[in-house]
């Protein structure tokens, strides 16, 4: 793997620790391969103790069922990231959809993630704004309600 | 619930606001939530089906734009954590739904600025 260039993040200090999540990647491993982009990603990420999702391409495996690292999802399935939300704290988590049984699941950003894909999922649903278009007080083809295109 | 009424006629009460909401929406369609605060009860177990026993109000959390068309809003129940999606419907509130679809952005993690010099 090349070098990584994390950007500056603004977060305030988290006054809680995380709980530990119980490795139960193969035994030694200090990485495991992305399912989707098939990137080397470490295990250790910076920011928070429960790495989940690659941070290429945010991509997650359908592993865990309740809390971070039970293993009790039986489904296995690829997640793609479908959208994002954030904590009142101004956290943002990737809400994460199973592309094999459709169950969703939210996980907390990582320092490392890639900010492109990032700002490209917060920009999505003003992208596409297929509701907001068909509104016939707004003017069709407007990108955002409420200014003229 | 009686059968000899119509189905247009049936209304629940919004587990949040209290306003009596219409089942069906105007396209038809049977609502999963409020169109005024866009709230809605958790009555669906997602991870297992059917229904749920849990029955607490689920807040909305985020918008989803899927490829193939729709805004759906992602709903988190307040008791057990459960999230749940559901397609947008015609009348519901604009204001919560954009509100909901800009508010990563006011607050991003990362300074935006330095995107420009990418």
């Amino acid at each position: 793997m090349g070098s990584v260039t994390v950007m500056p993040r603004r977060k305030p200090g988290r006054n809680r620790p995380q709980r530990p999540k119980p490795s139960l990647h193969a035994p030694g491993a200090d990485a495991f391969r992305c399912a989707h982009c098939r990137l080397d990603v470490p295990l250790a990420a910076p920011g928070t103790a429960h790495r989940n999702h690659c941070p290429h391409c945010l991509t997650s495996l359908h592993l865990d069922r309740d809390v971070p690292g039970d293993r009790r999802a039986a489904c296995g399935g690829r997640m793609r990231p479908i959208s994002l939300t954030t904590r009142p704290d101004g956290e943002w988590l990737i809400i994460h959809e199973c592309a094999a049984c459709g169950t969703l699941s939210a996980n907390r950003i990582a320092g490392d993630d890639n900010p492109l894909p990032l700002i490209r999922l917060a920009l999505r649903p003003l992208t596409t704004p297929h509701l907001l278009a068909s509104d016939p007080r707004l003017s069709p083809g407007s990108a955002f309600p409420g200014i003229p295109s | 619930m009686s059968t000899t009424f119509p189905r247009v006629t049936e209304t629940f009460d919004c587990v949040r606001c209290g306003l009596t909401v219409t089942t069906f929406g105007p396209d038809g369609e049977r609502r999963h939530h409020c169109p005024a605060c866009l709230h809605s009860r958790h009555v669906l177990d997602q991870a297992e089906g059917g229904p749920s026993e849990c029955r607490a109000a689920m807040t909305p959390i985020s918008i989803a734009a899927p490829r193939d068309g729709g805004w759906r809003v992602i709903h988190r129940c307040t008791r057990c954590g459960q999230l749940a999606s559901a397609p947008v419907h015609a009348d519901d509130n604009r204001l919560i739904l954009v509100r909901m679809a800009v508010r990563p952005l006011a607050q991003p993690p990362f300074p935006l600025e330095t995107l420009g010099n990418l």
